[in-house]
């Protein structure tokens, strides 16, 4: 956004010669030397080292940084190909997702009360601490929990058994060497966790998240459960709600762009009444549903019944696995729960689909 | 919050008051280019300052790892300990009893056995955290009939017998129906008053610790046409964040009665059963309340009879539905005088008899 030079910090009697003499952006004053400045607009000298000190250095910034997030294709594949998703060790979820949840990427689990959203959460903030070499990342998590219900008991069992998983997995020296230190205590030092209540503390951990993995390079996952509930109380202006919504996905795609992350949010379920019939969608609106890279909607599915293949954009491997639990570190006596990978519309067709498709 | 108590420059302070942003609410709301624009005399980089001093100054406590959690450092976030039932099998069914923060919800039948539940949480509160309690009292909100004085009373004089592992000395001392607060609430808007005024005023004063509202779909079902089902949801939403506030500041647990509904025409992908496959009937108020619950808990009246020491009680099982820290599972409790009691799992050949 170009700088007007009305609303820069200057003295209003400069402010004026300026406009006067036709320059009325910062983009007017990039190649003009001081003297120029000085003889066009009628200003001393201080004064014209000081408009184009102000207003080049604003504009500067802004094309220094264009200039350098610019990258080829081909590097982007190479990045994520490097950095694999973060796994949950449940074969048919890590299948579907291809690979695990992404790193570098917004994922939205939407689902109804109780299907396991929660668990799938805290099951990531586990499993992204797993070393590198039984396939983990070896980073550390971060957790936002609006709604209260992490529960440390839940992250302690998850922990024991995620130690078990790999002691039964260990096979050369270096995963048994590696298995000395991911004890549970380990695990749980790990997981960071932050607590809000209401939009505005959300909103504020947005703006602090940065700095704080600046601080924790090791993270590499973040967790927000779930981002519906603040924002579905008392929320009478909704097109303020859509505005700050898109502000904070914004915000947290260039977090996990620039960290190296992978973002998890959760979102709740809400009935919508169309023709007569009413059936179950994600919450928080329509636009919301192009703020995450990858959705996943989880639904209870019968014990007895088959799965039908829902229509979807299709994951091409043809019909959508039925998972009968969610791996063995996940609540026992779960109902079989389906997954639908909900792919976004065409707009967010981004490098990793493509590589999905083919 | 205000925007006096953050540490500002004068020039920011003042760009603020021409601009008539006073909140922190308001700063945090709009983004940085949007705010510079309001703001005319700042540069980009006070603006982002400007940002950060205000979020700093919203966040309440700085993150803490799950091993302190673990350890009991943060007694604010995670107290470690919970609201027992006086029942041992029963708390081993919830791990420990009900969570201190957030809503837990019953839903049943009619005579299942809701409200001698309540009951016995009414009295289990009262007792110091030894013995499972949070030494303070509780709050009974009744919405459909009268409060059941007699039966409380019963339960009041049978508390050395469902509890033989407290000292008698204990029970005695405690005068139990001093402390519990009821309270009626004919209609919606009695309600709404009460929880947002009278219910808080007793958890300042630490008066009571424990609020149960018997039950909460009553007045939302007969308040509400069938076609009303978005004001119906504005409104539980309203009561729900009420109460939510509420057991988060205080530490108090809500306990929540809720009646159930038929399930009519068989499985129906508009319609969430939360994996209640068998099941005829589902909890009430839909979904709009489900996503306010953290832990949500059925009672099933059964056929049979249970028989304890000569008495007999119809069976129930109380099944947990959801929770982020409990498995699907139940158990078998009876009704007993004293009290809600749960058999353990050994013990069920012998004292469960069907009738045939």
């Amino acid at each position: 956004m170009q700088r007007t030079v009305a609303s820069s910090p200057l003295a209003p009697s400069v402010k004026v010669k300026l406009i006067h003499f036709g320059f009325h952006t910062a983009a007017d004053l990039l190649d003009v030397q001081p003297l120029q400045l000085c003889k066009e607009a009628g200003i001393s000298q201080d004064e014209a080292v000081e408009v184009l000190q102000t207003l080049r250095g604003d504009a500067q910034s802004d094309q220094q940084e264009a200039a350098s997030e610019s990258v080829t294709a081909l590097d982007l594949l190479h990045q994520e190909q490097i950095h694999s998703g973060v796994v949950t060790f449940c074969s048919e979820l890590d299948a579907v997702l291809g690979g695990g949840v992404p790193v570098g990427k917004t994922t939205e689990i939407c689902g109804a009360p109780g299907v396991g959203k929660t668990q799938l959460c805290i099951q990531l903030a586990v499993d992204v601490q797993i070393p590198l070499c039984f396939g983990g990342l070896g980073g550390k998590a971060v957790y936002i929990d609006t709604e209260g219900s992490f529960v440390v008991q839940r992250v302690v069992d998850m922990a024991e058994a995620a130690v078990e998983h790999c002691t039964l997995l260990a096979e050369d020296e270096e995963q048994r060497k590696a298995l000395e230190e991911f004890t549970k205590e380990k695990i749980l030092s790990g997981i960071f966790l932050i607590r809000c209540h209401g939009y505005v503390e959300l909103l504020a951990e947005a703006y602090l998240l940065p700095d704080f993995l600046a601080k924790h390079p090791e993270v590499r996952l973040v967790v927000i459960d779930s981002i519906a509930f603040p924002f579905r109380h008392d929320f009478d202006d909704l097109s303020q709600r859509t505005r700050l919504l898109n502000g904070l996905a914004q915000k947290l795609i260039l977090l996990a762009t620039q960290h190296s992350a992978a973002i998890v949010l959760t979102n709740q379920m809400t009935t919508k009444v169309s023709d007569g019939q009413s059936k179950l969608i994600p919450a928080l609106g329509e636009s919301w549903g192009h703020a995450a890279t990858q959705r996943l909607i989880l639904h209870w599915d019968g014990p007895q019944t088959m799965m039908l293949p829902t229509p979807c954009f299709a994951v091409s491997k043809g019909e959508l696995p039925t998972l009968q639990t969610l791996g063995r570190p996940v609540l026992k006596g779960t109902s079989p729960v389906k997954l639908l990978y909900d792919l976004c519309p065409m707009l967010y067709l981004s490098f990793t689909m493509l590589t999905i498709f083919s | 919050m205000d925007l006096e108590q953050l540490e500002l420059s004068p020039r920011v302070r003042n760009a603020l008051r021409k601009a008539c942003v006073r909140s922190v609410r308001e700063v945090l709301s709009v983004s940085a280019p949007e705010l510079q624009h309001r703001l005319a005399l700042l540069s980009l980089r006070e603006v982002k300052e400007l940002h950060a001093a205000a979020a700093a100054a919203c966040r309440s406590s700085p993150p803490v790892t799950a091993l302190q959690l673990a350890r009991g450092e943060c007694p604010s976030l995670e107290p470690g300990h919970r609201l027992s039932l006086a029942c041992p099998v029963l708390d081993n069914l919830l791990r420990g009893g009900l969570p201190l923060r957030g809503i837990t919800e019953l839903a049943g039948e009619s005579a299942a056995g809701k409200t001698q539940f309540a009951l016995q949480l009414c009295l289990s509160v009262q007792y110091p955290q030894e013995h499972g309690g949070l030494g303070s009292g509780a709050v009974y909100i009744c919405t459909e009939d009268s409060f059941p004085i007699k039966r409380l009373r019963q339960l009041i004089t049978q508390q050395a017998r469902l509890r033989p592992n407290v000292p008698q000395a204990l029970i005695r001392s405690l005068r139990f129906s001093d402390n519990i607060y009821i309270e009626h609430t004919a209609d919606l808007e009695a309600l709404q008053a009460c929880v947002s005024q009278r219910v808080p005023m007793l958890l300042e004063r630490g008066l009571v610790r424990l609020v149960v509202v018997d039950s909460v779909a009553a007045l939302f079902r007969t308040e509400f046409q069938a076609d009303e089902a978005i004001e119906r949801a504005r409104h539980l939403l309203a009561f729900s964040s009420t109460l939510h506030r509420l057991s988060h500041t205080h530490a108090a647990p809500v306990f929540c009665i809720n009646q159930v509904s038929d399930v009519v025409d068989g499985p129906n992908p508009g319609r969430c059963d939360y994996g209640l496959v068998d099941s005829k009937v589902q909890p009430a108020l839909g979904i709009a309340w489900a996503n306010q619950v953290m832990v949500r808990l059925m009672l099933w009246r059964q056929e049979g009879c249970l028989r304890s020491g000569g008495r007999t009680s119809a069976p129930r099982r109380l099944e947990v539905v959801f929770a982020p820290h409990l498995p699907r599972a139940s158990c078998l409790c009876g009704v007993w005088e004293e009290g809600v009691r749960a058999i353990p799992d050994e013990d069920l050949g012998e004292e469960l008899q069907t009738t045939s």
